[in-house]
């Protein structure tokens, strides 16, 4: 028995998200966010954070129920800036090591990006020497590195040598960095796994919003795009397609919820509703992005169109703390072993 | 959003959960839902089930007690919904009589046929519903069966098909044609026809598991008479599936709980069958684990919409999630029997059997209530706002 009515204050925090990127994310500053690979991408985004996002910083310390609706906001105008990393998964676990920047990074005065993964993509704590896949390295200000153990180490990102990562995804930049040795501060296995979950759903919120995003834009043009004298949403062919993509992203919206609620109550289904947020939120941003680029005809193979942003951010999304199949694999395990 | 809500649902839930397993009878236990029985009538265990249901106050717990309720909240007849969801225990034996013609005839009936009411309700008298026809199936607005009237009788003649629980009927809820000049959804009104009445013939049509569990109608010149009419004439589209408004929120949990169920019995097989440390079977049971869940939590979101008082786009889609994920649930079973997949003799299949039959039920689920293609054409134009084609 689960119930998803939203309070007043989680309908007014999603409102009020959704105000703020309207008005100050449009289009026009995301393309910017694309096409701008010059040094001043980076600087751009640090503004926009600093600007707009720091005082929801907090949201990292708070219900992640509340941050998974604000991430589904910001992830259907692809806002810039590091917050998904700096609230849902740095902040974390600076609190777990009760580290002296963690006050700093839930007022947003300080950001905060994780390297974790290994160059195979394995997204637990080791001594490998480098580490991969870090997102939003030169938008922060600092880096949490988690060793073996499991231990952090809290770099500055300044001082981190590291060589960006060419990567589908240009408004998600990654870097693989050299890992910092040197003494670190022990945290537990369960604040390591809690500080996972939690930017586990949230990217998986925010891959939420990118599904709703292609969905909308995807409806609203088959309803104006007229071919053989009519609309072509008007198609039955292509309302199935339509239909089935809905489906999986309403599967999705539901299974973030739910997997926010069993983290925030540490619930018995926690470990699972985690999984299967992340899996369904992933193939549903995928499911309709190749729906939507099909929907759209040649418009949406190019440039043109900002369709590719989102279908980049999906596939980049699905592929960052495990994709669809991996979190399978260990919802099988949790059936067997 | 939360996980429970609060102690007063609990306690009905400890309620309903020891009633149910105090008295389930055994011919329902352990999830036997995918059996499906064959017999001449309706059997005494389970007139039994249904009238205690409702003496008991269990059988529509949103009613009040003379209708075999106890006045339950809206969130207490989830919680209801979830503990018989759980445990594949159905109500009765035979859906039309207290899912469809109680409820309808409550709302459109006259004093005399509100009358009826209760036996409907309690299995005393069985119904079947005579909806579809040979050329009416999706299209149920062009049913062609006529009832003349003729003095204070309507005289009917014409055929049904895929009625279910007709051999067992003593009454059927009949859809019928009584202006055939009006558009098609115009001239359509609904009679209630005694079962023996001169003129009705039953022919038992035998499914592909091999029960006989629906039947053809044969209506030649049958006399019904114009009290039996229910609401006004040619109104009768109005009263379509006039099913139990109160429980529409949570009618998903019985396709939830019966995916949950068939995916415990396929991480038995797998383990039984030494395919558990398999990388495929294990990659295709996390898809369907993240596919059973991630409905169940879909069909919540939708409930809370419901609650709310307003509609509930999102049970749009249950239909069409929990018939097609049965479909996949059931074969995936064959298949993992390798050799035995197709063999239906249950001393030699796993469990019984049990996959080999329910994917043969399990066939009819996209089709029945709605094919899923219909039921795509619905959500692409209701739901999606496309234009019709």
């Amino acid at each position: 028995m689960v119930d998803f009515a939203l309070t007043d204050e989680q309908e007014l925090l999603r409102d009020t998200a959704r105000s703020l990127f309207t008005k100050e994310c449009p289009p026009a500053l995301l393309r910017d966010a694309f096409y701008d690979v010059t040094p001043e991408g980076p600087a751009a985004a640090r503004s926009f954070y600093a600007t707009h996002l720091r005082e929801w910083a907090a949201l990292g310390d708070g219900p992640l129920v509340d941050l998974a609706l604000f991430m589904q906001e910001s992830g259907a105008v692809l806002a810039p800036g590091p917050l998904w990393v700096s609230s849902s998964w740095a902040l974390p676990l600076l609190r777990a090591a009760d580290h002296p920047d963690a006050d700093a990074v839930a007022d947003g005065s300080l950001t905060a990006t994780v390297a974790v993964a290994d160059a195979a993509g394995r997204w637990e704590p080791g001594d490998h020497d480098e580490s991969w896949f870090v997102p939003h390295l030169e938008e922060v200000d600092r880096v949490v590195v988690v060793r073996s153990g499991p231990s952090i180490v809290v770099v500055d990102a300044a001082e981190v040598v590291g060589a960006p990562i060419e990567a589908l995804d240009r408004t998600r930049p990654l870097h693989r960095i050299a890992t910092a040795s040197g003494p670190g501060t022990a945290i537990t296995e369960v604040a390591f796994r809690d500080a996972t979950d939690r930017a586990t759903v949230a990217l998986s919120a925010e891959l939420v919003g990118v599904g709703r995003w292609l969905q909308d834009t995807t409806l609203s043009y088959v309803n104006e795009r007229v071919q053989f004298a009519k609309p072509v949403g008007s198609f039955q062919g292509l309302q199935w397609k339509l239909v089935d993509a809905s489906l999986h992203q309403e599967r999705a919206a539901a299974a973030v919820a739910y997997a926010a609620m069993c983290v925030d109550a540490d619930d018995a289904d926690r470990a699972s509703s985690v999984h299967v947020a992340k899996a369904a939120a992933g193939g549903a941003a995928r499911h309709w992005s190749r729906t939507g680029l099909q929907a759209h005809g040649g418009i949406g193979y190019t440039w043109e169109h900002d369709l590719h942003l989102r279908l980049r951010r999906a596939y980049g999304g699905d592929h960052l703390l495990g994709d669809a199949d991996w979190h399978r694999d260990q919802l099988a395990a949790l059936l067997f072993d | 959003m939360k996980l429970s809500w609060g102690s007063e649902e609990e306690a009905f839930r400890s309620e309903i959960a020891s009633f149910l397993d105090e008295h389930t009878p055994e011919q329902l236990r352990e999830g036997r839902d995918w059996i499906g029985e064959e017999a001449d009538e309706v059997p005494q265990w389970a007139r039994d089930w249904q009238a205690l249901l409702f003496d008991s106050g269990w059988m529509i717990p949103g009613y009040p007690p003379e209708l075999g309720g106890r006045n339950a909240t809206p969130l207490q007849t989830l919680v209801y919904q979830e503990e018989l969801a759980a445990r594949g225990v159905p109500r009765s034996v035979h859906f039309g009589g207290y899912g469809i013609v109680g409820p309808s005839l409550l709302e459109f009936g006259d004093e005399t046929q509100r009358q009826l009411v209760p036996a409907a309700i309690r299995g005393d008298t069985v119904w079947c519903v005579g909806m579809s026809e040979p050329d009416a199936g999706s299209d149920l607005g062009s049913l062609a069966t006529r009832a003349d009237l003729d003095g204070d009788s309507f005289v009917v003649n014409g055929q049904k098909v895929w009625t279910s629980y007709a051999e067992w009927a003593e009454k059927c809820f009949l859809y019928v044609r009584t202006d055939p000049t009006a558009a098609k959804h115009k001239g359509i009104s609904v009679l209630i026809l005694d079962m023996d009445t001169p003129g009705v013939e039953i022919r038992p049509l035998r499914h592909i598991t091999g029960n006989a569990e629906f039947a053809e109608v044969f209506l030649v010149d049958a006399v019904v008479p114009r009290s039996n009419l229910v609401g006004e004439l040619n109104n009768g589209w109005r009263i379509t599936m006039g099913s139990l408004a109160h429980e529409r929120g949570g009618l998903w949990l019985e396709g939830v709980g019966y995916a949950q169920r068939a995916l415990d019995g396929l991480v038995d097989l797998a383990r039984d069958r030494g395919l558990d440390s398999d990388p495929v079977v294990r990659r295709t049971l996390g898809e369907l684990y993240e596919e059973v869940r991630s409905i169940r939590a879909l069909g919540y979101k939708g409930f809370a919409s419901f609650a709310q008082g307003s509609s509930a786009p999102e049970h749009s889609y249950m239909k069409l999630a929990a018939s097609e994920l049965r479909q996949r649930l059931n074969e995936f079973g064959m298949d993992l029997q390798g050799a035995y997949a197709t063999v239906t003799d249950p001393t030699l299949a796993a469990q019984g059997g049990r996959f080999q039959a329910a994917w043969q039920m399990s066939l009819a689920a996209t089709i029945g209530g709605g094919t899923s293609e219909i039921q795509r054409n619905i959500v692409a134009t209701r739901v999606l706002g496309l234009p019709r084609g």
